[in-house]
């Protein structure tokens, strides 16, 4: 009985042991307000259980034209560190009050390199009123080797925040850049094979990925669920007169009549989900995937 | 011995109010010069802690007096601005972080401070009502400002404009209270502070506007769309950041050379420091670094060449009360000549009435010294106050 006893105090006392070890853990949690998904989830790889990240715009808001209330802005004033994509995707920057030092351009490294978007056409789509893309292309990441500079950008900050996380995050960085250079070689090589092949893209938004891997790429304002208007379609034969292509790139499925009416002018839909935003499931890797798996068909077609 | 005491107790206590008098006379002479020697050596504390805890300054060069003053204490005399980009610059160098501030313009007397938020977290400063600012045209309120305004979170203020006759048209921008800052006894308490965006806003260099039949008009408010009687005429320009036109709100030119008073530059350690003060050596540059405890240590020792001047005529007073005193014992000797012969015939020697004398000057100094100590330990915890308030006010 008294052993009994003993053993039941020991085990009540690893266990409030734990306990006390596991809050004290989370105290130590770096707060990380991610402006995008792809830099969260390089937060997340890199970071680990060392920190907690979050991204402000609602799930089913294109970051990138989502704005910030004073709620979001006080609570990204709390965060630790604050990861932006740079390149004018945070247009609502010069519109809220956050703190300079705890804030990460991490495109800074290739200012030099942006593109430059000129004549954009003022649209709209879904409840975020008119935009246009005038200004830097924004979809940094979908050139896999300025994806890897930002998770560099990203790894810096973490080091600099937590000295004592160095190895940790730097062993991350490795293999986390070894998956983005994976993905990089892989898209290298598919569009390698038939280079200049035209293609169509339902958004200007892959403004990078063409850049990076070559791709002879033409752009519409089309939304997935939306059917575009006739002139678009006139404008489009138009385009396919000069540009034949076999293949449009979508953000998201477009919508089966949209598809079905593309496929009778020959064209694929294939989906290349630029994943600015948390995804139902899988993560940046996995969807990345896909979408090459998915591009893969069009010039093996 | 202790009868000379007795007899010396006894005659003071028997001339009470005259010995109360000499008490007082002698204790608030020697508490004075000590009492205010607190209050200065108070003053001198809280002026080098505010520069202690500001490693380094950057600014236009020139009088690095003037830029402490400006930069750390708000001062009235506005200080020559450079550019944004010298704290990119410094931010580069990868030695030091930048807190850039701009402090420019005053709203309703008090000065209204452009600063990033890390500024804050700098200082220590926390909000004791509301938040911090969050949207463009936000400010927080330091503590005496915002006593002495009466305003609080949910109020507004007027900015004053950047010049009245700017024919470029800039316009007071009305700026929505976030929170108060508790009390910190410093010259932020004082102090309005809004984004370096919004100080940007008011100079003129942001703005928002809208096409003249878009944007709402309020003929009767003094906050309403004023129209913009200039080259990009039929555009209305916003007075107030609302969340419906903040979207129109934006900058001209390029950031890095908007304006800003001085850069707080916070090295990560001594060697930081020292590179970081050798890319400032040349002397044809725009801009200079200074330690800012070092130009307060010399503003200081300047104000203490006058303390010194002061403790010479309050020694010099000292003296001449001291002598008023002996005056005031040789004639009350001459008062007491018939009680000084009495104890004579009584058969005492001459050496006793010289005793009991000496008694009572000892009796009454001591008094005067206990007295002063009393004065003294009674007003040392308010010296702190009264510093802060006579000298960093």
């Amino acid at each position: 009985m008294p052993t009994f006893r003993l053993l039941s105090f020991v085990i009540a006392l690893l266990a409030t042991a734990s306990a006390w070890g596991a809050s004290a853990v989370s105290e130590h949690q770096l707060k990380i307000v991610a402006s995008n998904y792809p830099l969260a989830y390089f937060a997340e790889r890199l970071a680990g259980s060392s920190a907690t990240v979050t991204s402000p715009a609602p799930a089913d808001a294109d970051p990138a034209y989502w704005r910030p209330d004073a709620k979001a802005v006080g609570a990204m004033q709390k965060a630790d560190l604050i990861l932006l994509n740079g390149a004018d995707y945070e247009k609502w920057l010069a519109h809220v009050t956050l703190p300079r030092l705890k804030r990460v351009d991490t495109s800074a490294g290739f200012r030099d390199r942006f593109i430059r978007i000129e004549n954009a056409v003022v649209h709209s789509h879904g409840p975020a009123g008119q935009h246009s893309h005038e200004g830097i292309a924004f979809t940094t990441w979908l050139d896999f080797d300025q994806a890897a500079q930002q998770a560099e950008a990203v790894a810096k900050a973490l080091i600099a925040k937590r000295p004592e996380l160095k190895t940790t995050v730097l062993d991350a960085l490795k293999t986390l850049q070894a998956d983005l250079a994976g993905l990089d070689g892989e898209l290298k090589r598919i569009t390698a094979a038939r280079p200049g092949l035209p293609l169509m893209a339902s958004h200007p938004v892959y403004q990078y990925l063409a850049r990076r891997y070559g791709l002879n790429l033409k752009s519409v304002h089309w939304e997935p669920g939306e059917m575009p208007p006739a002139n678009e379609w006139t404008g489009l034969d138009k385009t396919l007169a000069q540009h034949p292509a076999k293949t449009m790139l979508w953000e998201g499925p477009p919508a089966a009549a949209v598809a079905d009416k593309l496929s009778t002018k020959g064209i694929a839909s294939v989906v290349f989900d630029p994943c600015a935003n948390r995804p139902e499931s899988g993560d940046f890797l996995v969807i990345m995937k896909r979408n090459i798996e998915n591009l893969k068909a069009s010039f093996q077609r | 011995m202790r009868h000379d005491f007795y007899l010396a107790w006894r005659y003071l206590r028997h001339h009470r109010m005259r010995t109360l008098i000499l008490v007082l006379c002698l204790s608030l002479i020697a508490a004075l010069p000590m009492g205010l020697h607190r209050v200065l050596d108070a003053g001198e504390y809280w002026m080098t802690r505010r520069a202690e805890a500001t490693p380094l300054l950057v600014g236009a060069r020139g009088s690095s007096v003037d830029l402490t003053l400006g930069a750390l204490y708000f001062s009235e005399a506005g200080v020559p601005a450079i550019r944004m980009q010298e704290a990119d610059r410094i931010a580069a160098t990868g030695w030091a972080d930048p807190l850039p501030i701009y402090a420019r313009y005053r709203v309703q007397g008090r000065p209204l401070i452009g600063v990033t938020l890390d500024y804050f977290d700098f200082r220590g400063l926390v909000p004791a009502q509301g938040e911090l600012p969050a949207i463009l045209g936000d400010c927080i309120l330091g503590a005496d400002a915002a006593e002495r305004l009466g305003l609080g979170p949910g109020d507004t203020l007027a900015s004053s404009s950047g010049n009245a006759f700017d024919l470029a048209g800039t316009y007071p921008l009305k700026l929505h209270v976030s929170g108060v800052l508790a009390k910190a006894h410093s010259p932020d308490d004082h102090a309005v502070f809004v984004d370096l965006q919004t100080a940007w806003v008011i100079e003129g260099l942001g703005h928002g506007h809208a096409e003249t039949q878009a944007a709402p008009t309020q003929p009767d408010s003094p906050f309403g769309a004023a129209t913009v009687g200039r080259a990009d005429a039929e555009l209305l320009t916003y007075t107030e950041i609302t969340p419906e036109n903040l979207g129109s709100f934006h900058f001209h030119g390029d950031p890095a050379t908007y304006p800003i008073s001085a850069v707080i530059a916070l090295p990560h350690d001594a060697r930081s420091a020292t590179l970081l003060r050798g890319r400032y050596l040349d002397d044809k540059s725009a801009t200079e670094i200074v330690r800012p405890l070092d130009v307060t240590r010399g503003l200081l020792q300047n104000i203490f060449r006058v303390g010194a001047l002061f403790d010479g005529i309050l020694l010099l007073v000292g003296g001449i009360a001291f002598l008023l005193v002996a005056l005031v014992f040789a004639l009350s000797l001459r008062l007491r000549q018939r009680e000084i012969e009495t104890i004579y015939l009584l058969g005492c020697a001459r050496l006793a009435v010289l005793r009991l004398l000496l008694a009572e000057i000892l009796l009454i100094a001591l008094f005067a010294g206990a007295v002063c100590t009393a004065v003294l330990a009674a007003a040392a915890p308010h010296a702190s106050n009264l510093a802060r308030h006579f000298i960093l006010s």
